[in-house]
């Protein structure tokens, strides 16, 4: 009797621990590179600590047109970030996901005009991100959609 | 009970060691992290496809919700001829009112924008010595004066990474009612326009399209062009919608744009006799109201998605005309028709400023 107790108690942790597993994976769908709309960036997501981050990787135009030098954020209205390369820079940050394939909580930045939404992202397909960023209410916004991009395989060291 | 504990115990550790390895790999990448490898990218999806985005560098934010009020000085308002009525000519010392406009996304894909518009203006006539006008039309403007309730839904709809269409579709409710007393449907106006464009770069776009509209007082068709640029710094831009407005923008930075340009506003407003205040057959009669205004306008970001904008400049008066409209009945005198207007009344040009506080878009 007490082995049998004992075996449901561990029965039950392994399902806790599976189903915690799972989860996981399904918030980990975010990881990946995506295209926003206007194709002029493409976004790395990555997890760090429990919450996802997103960063630029990529510019179609990596070079500011009037110093011809790597574009930084020049836009920021905090002076000390505006020599910030854009490439690498993190334009999403602290989304945590919720069960209903959406990821909340966290914010997205522009660097043409230097502000920061409030920002929700929805996977409406396993390629297709709804990403809305707005103002106060979700109402109050415009959704852009991203496509996620296929990555070369890695190559070995 | 022993093997149990180390079991679990064992499973914790692995998993604690997997996250910590899993967060670990990831910070690590960010530091050595190969850029080119994201050059050549394809989409995951095969069959999805890149679309010419609405957005350009540098141009100014589009406007969610705007509440204003708009201003014009002092001018003299010359009203024909009308029924028994001579003409007139009365002072109006200043012609003011709010503007309230909300333009909101419904639809947002890359594929396919649609946006949902209404704009409300009240236009209020402020006489020298009221009592003693005579003329109809005087008499209307200084008890009444003027409202525009308008509807519009205008669709973006990209065909490939360079070509787009934009079409909107509006209705406009104008005339000097009541706000709790509406004029009768058969006095709206109905406009409408198509554009297609092309977008080579996102310094610059341009589109030609044709439009139905109300915007020079009655009536017309007019050719459309749109173009807006942005120079490689920034600085410089160009913001414009032939006929209907033209602006040559200066950027101090992205939070501060200073403008040059014009204004083409007008619309048809419907001058109601339900109360037999002028003589039949009079009911139906419509002020062909436009206005040319040049303008300065300086638009500011004072805090977060709060911008706002002040215009000062000089008020053009094309059109203050009269018609008699049976029954609601539009009918079409475009550049060339000879048909006579009921009343034609002319106005001299005052200074005007607008003010107004705004929500802007992401």
């Amino acid at each position: 009797m007490d082995f049998l107790r004992k075996s449901l108690l561990f029965v039950s942790f392994l399902c806790f621990v599976v189903i915690l597993n799972a989860q996981d994976e399904k918030a980990d769908r975010l990881i990946g590179v995506w295209e926003p709309s206007s194709g002029k960036a493409k976004v790395k997501i990555d997890k760090i600590g429990g919450k996802y981050y997103g960063k630029i990787v990529w510019l179609r135009e990596p070079l500011d047109p009037e110093t011809q030098k790597p574009k930084v954020d020049k836009n920021n209205p905090d002076e000390n970030m505006r020599s910030t390369p854009l490439r690498g820079y993190r334009m999403l940050k602290d989304f945590e996901y919720t069960d209903k394939d959406e990821w909340t909580e966290g914010t997205i930045y522009d660097p043409e005009n230097g502000s920061t939404y409030n920002c929700i992202i929805k996977m409406t397909d396993a390629n297709t991100l709804d990403i809305r960023g707005y103002i106060g209410v979700t109402a109050l916004g415009r959704t852009d959609v991203w496509k996620r991009l296929k990555l070369p395989p890695r190559k070995k060291k | 009970m022993r093997n149990v504990s180390k079991l679990i115990l064992l499973f914790l550790v692995c998993i604690t060691y997997n996250s910590i390895l899993a967060q670990t790999d990831t910070a690590s990448t960010q530091d050595e992290e190969d850029y080119s490898i994201y050059d050549n990218l394809e989409f995951a999806d095969e069959s999805a496809k890149r679309f010419a985005s609405i957005k350009l560098t540098g141009k100014s934010p589009d406007k969610l919700i705007s509440i204003g009020y708009d201003y014009q000085g002092g001018y003299d308002l010359n009203a024909g001829a009308f029924s028994i009525y001579p003409e007139e000519e009365a002072r109006v010392t200043a012609t003011h009112g709010t503007r309230v406009e909300a333009n909101i996304p419904v639809i947002s894909k890359n594929s396919i924008i649609i946006q949902a518009g209404l704009s409300y203006w009240d236009v209020n006539y402020d006489f020298k010595d009221k009592a003693t006008l005579l003329n109809p039309l005087n008499q209307r403007l200084a008890d009444k004066g003027l409202n525009t309730i308008n509807f519009s839904t205008t669709v973006y709809k990209p065909l490939n990474e360079t070509t787009f269409i934009i079409g909107q579709v509006s209705v406009g409710i104008s005339g000097d009612y009541a706000m709790d007393e509406l004029q009768s449907s058969k006095y709206n106006r109905y406009s409408g326009a198509i554009l297609w464009g092309k977008r080579p770069s996102d310094y610059m776009q341009w589109a030609i399209g044709l439009s139905r509209s109300y915007r020079a007082g009655e009536l017309n068709y007019f050719p459309l062009l749109m173009y807006n640029w942005t120079s490689y710094d920034r600085k410089w831009g160009i913001e414009s919608l032939l006929p209907a407005r033209g602006d040559v923008r200066y950027s101090f930075n992205p939070r501060s744009l200073l403008f040059f340009g014009f204004d083409l506003e007008g619309t048809s407003y419907r001058i109601g006799n339900d109360g037999k205040a002028l003589d039949a057959p009079y009911n139906d009669l419509e002020i062909r109201r436009c206005e040319l205004r040049f303008r300065f306008k300086y638009e500011k970001q004072l805090s977060g998605f709060i911008w706002v904008s002040a215009k000062v400049g000089y008020r053009y008066d094309y059109l203050f005309y009269v018609d008699q409209v049976n029954n609601g009945e539009e009918f079409f005198r475009g550049f060339f028709g000879d048909q006579e207007y009921a009343m034609e009344n002319k106005l001299t040009n005052p200074l005007f400023f607008n003010f107004s506080i705004n929500l802007v878009s992401p």
